[in-house]
């Protein structure tokens, strides 16, 4: 059993080497690449052209197939950098704590997304712009959790530094969102009424609820493209000195 | 062994109290700043005492909030400028128990006076005398738990601006600061306010091995 262990933790140390990952990175990219923009075209057309109409809420709800896979996306790219986080406290592994950065800016590019559009759809069927409702307060300080994650790893110079810096930062992250994320439910319900739910609507047909599974694997597909593509970068800047860097691109040119 | 890690936490405790109370400006600047906040609530928006009854113990919490974050820089950073905190480290006593000293010394430096203060700021702001209880209560624990994230938050930004810690800090305050205007104004409604004590304890029982672990992990980092 120690043995497996030990053979799956190496495997996983080799793959993450920044040189070996950038040539298998480089293999798998173009897979990646075409099929999450497949998926993600076809899910996002599906859910926009050939879903039915909502009979209370017309063709505004089709804008769920934007919001609901964003924001779930957003609170899983959090999971996510906590466990990577924790992989950089433990084991110091220098390509899990590049993976925590790149994935900070997506995450929190998910979230502004499902900020965004939930606004836009609050608009026609709430009447407002923005209500104090549980779900909407947690999400937004999950922003701005993300937010510090990004301003305190750009603050310290040293990048591999900064990287276990940030990955305190999400472990405390982690541990305290859903303590926010039940606080923030509890003080709803103290005070006021829920106003508006998701749940009270109509639950959905089948014709409506497949192109928005659709959706949500082509947001992960785009979400590990992303981060591939950032992480290569990523990588190829922090070695930037290191000979298989130049040789890689010196080989490009030629 | 075990004398020794209490001997080594007074050390530390009194070391930090003597040097805070030998200068006034660590335990008055914090009340003054808590109390100014205070008084601008009611020139700003109306001096009528039904609405600021009713504003009162959101105006508290988050003037105790902003005015524990306003010293928490000098928590570390300058035993870590003129070297003793590297002292600290070199000696073989557990770096965890300095962590939480120091910690305590900052709470009772600034989130002490503020309990006082919260006292007086409830008579500008007519609270009712039932609500004192819960207001000191979810103070005590509120503030503590502020000391604690703060110190995470100085430690992480140690020789930078004082802005980030307050922005590191700032996002993971909000359960203490919901869970403290919420007990505060359900004293005021005359409903039962234990259970929002009761999670805030939890969460200083949780936060002071936790938060104090990884303190340590984020001040080590700035020793690489």
């Amino acid at each position: 059993m120690n043995k497996i262990w030990n053979y799956i933790k190496d495997w996983f140390i080799e793959m993450g080497s920044p040189p070996l990952f950038f040539k298998w990175s480089s293999k798998i990219l173009p897979w990646l690449l075409f099929i999450s923009i497949t998926v993600f075209i076809v899910g996002l057309l599906w859910g926009l052209f050939y879903s039915p109409t909502d009979y209370k809420q017309g063709d505004v709800y089709r804008i769920i197939y934007i919001h609901v896979p964003s924001a779930i996306l957003g609170q899983s790219i959090f999971m996510f950098m906590a466990i990577c986080g924790f992989i950089t406290m433990v084991w110091r592994v220098k390509i899990s704590g590049m993976l925590l950065k790149s994935a900070a800016p997506i995450g929190a590019s998910f979230t502004l997304i499902a900020l965004l559009t939930g606004s836009i759809w609050g608009k026609p069927t709430w009447g407002t712009w923005w209500v104090w409702d549980a779900r909407l307060t947690s999400t937004l300080i999950l922003f701005f959790i993300y937010a510090a994650i990004i301003g305190l790893h750009s603050s310290i110079d040293d990048k591999t530094k900064a990287d276990r810096a940030i990955s305190i930062l999400s472990l405390v992250g982690i541990a305290i969102i859903p303590i926010i994320k039940k606080s923030v439910d509890w003080w709803q319900t103290l005070h006021q009424p829920s106003t508006f739910s998701l749940t009270s609507a109509p639950s959905m047909t089948p014709d409506m609820y497949q192109p928005l599974l659709l959706c949500f694997l082509g947001f992960y597909l785009i979400f590990a493209l992303l981060l591939t593509m950032n992480l290569r970068a990523e990588v190829v800047i922090r070695e930037k000195n290191r000979s298989w860097v130049s040789k890689q691109f010196l080989n490009l040119e030629r | 062994m075990k004398s020794n890690i209490y001997n080594w936490f007074f050390l530390i405790l009194r070391r930090d109290l003597l040097m805070a109370f030998r200068r006034s400006s660590t335990y008055i600047t914090p009340l003054i700043f808590f109390l100014i906040v205070i008084s601008f609530f009611p020139i700003a928006l109306s001096p009528d005492q039904d609405f600021l009854r009713s504003l009162a113990p959101g105006v508290i919490w988050i003037a105790a909030l902003l005015s524990s974050l306003l010293a928490i820089e000098t928590i570390f950073s300058e035993d870590f400028r003129d070297g003793t905190l590297d002292e600290f480290f070199i000696s073989n006593d557990p770096s965890f128990v300095l962590v939480f000293a120091k910690v305590l010394c900052h709470w009772l430096v600034t989130g002490f006076p503020i309990l006082l203060a919260s006292l007086i700021s409830s008579l500008i702001l007519y609270l009712p005398v039932s609500s004192l209880l819960p207001m000191i209560c979810s103070l005590i624990l509120g503030t503590f738990f502020m000391s604690l994230l703060g110190a995470i938050g100085a430690a992480l930004s140690l020789g930078k601006s004082a802005i980030l810690s307050a922005i590191i800090v700032l996002p993971f305050s909000i359960p203490t600061l919901l869970m403290g205007t919420a007990a505060v104004s359900s004293a005021i409604d005359y409903q039962d306010y234990s259970g929002f004590l009761l999670i805030m304890g939890a969460m200083l029982a949780i936060g002071v091995p936790g938060l104090c672990l990884l303190t340590v992990e984020a001040i080590l980092l700035n020793y690489e």
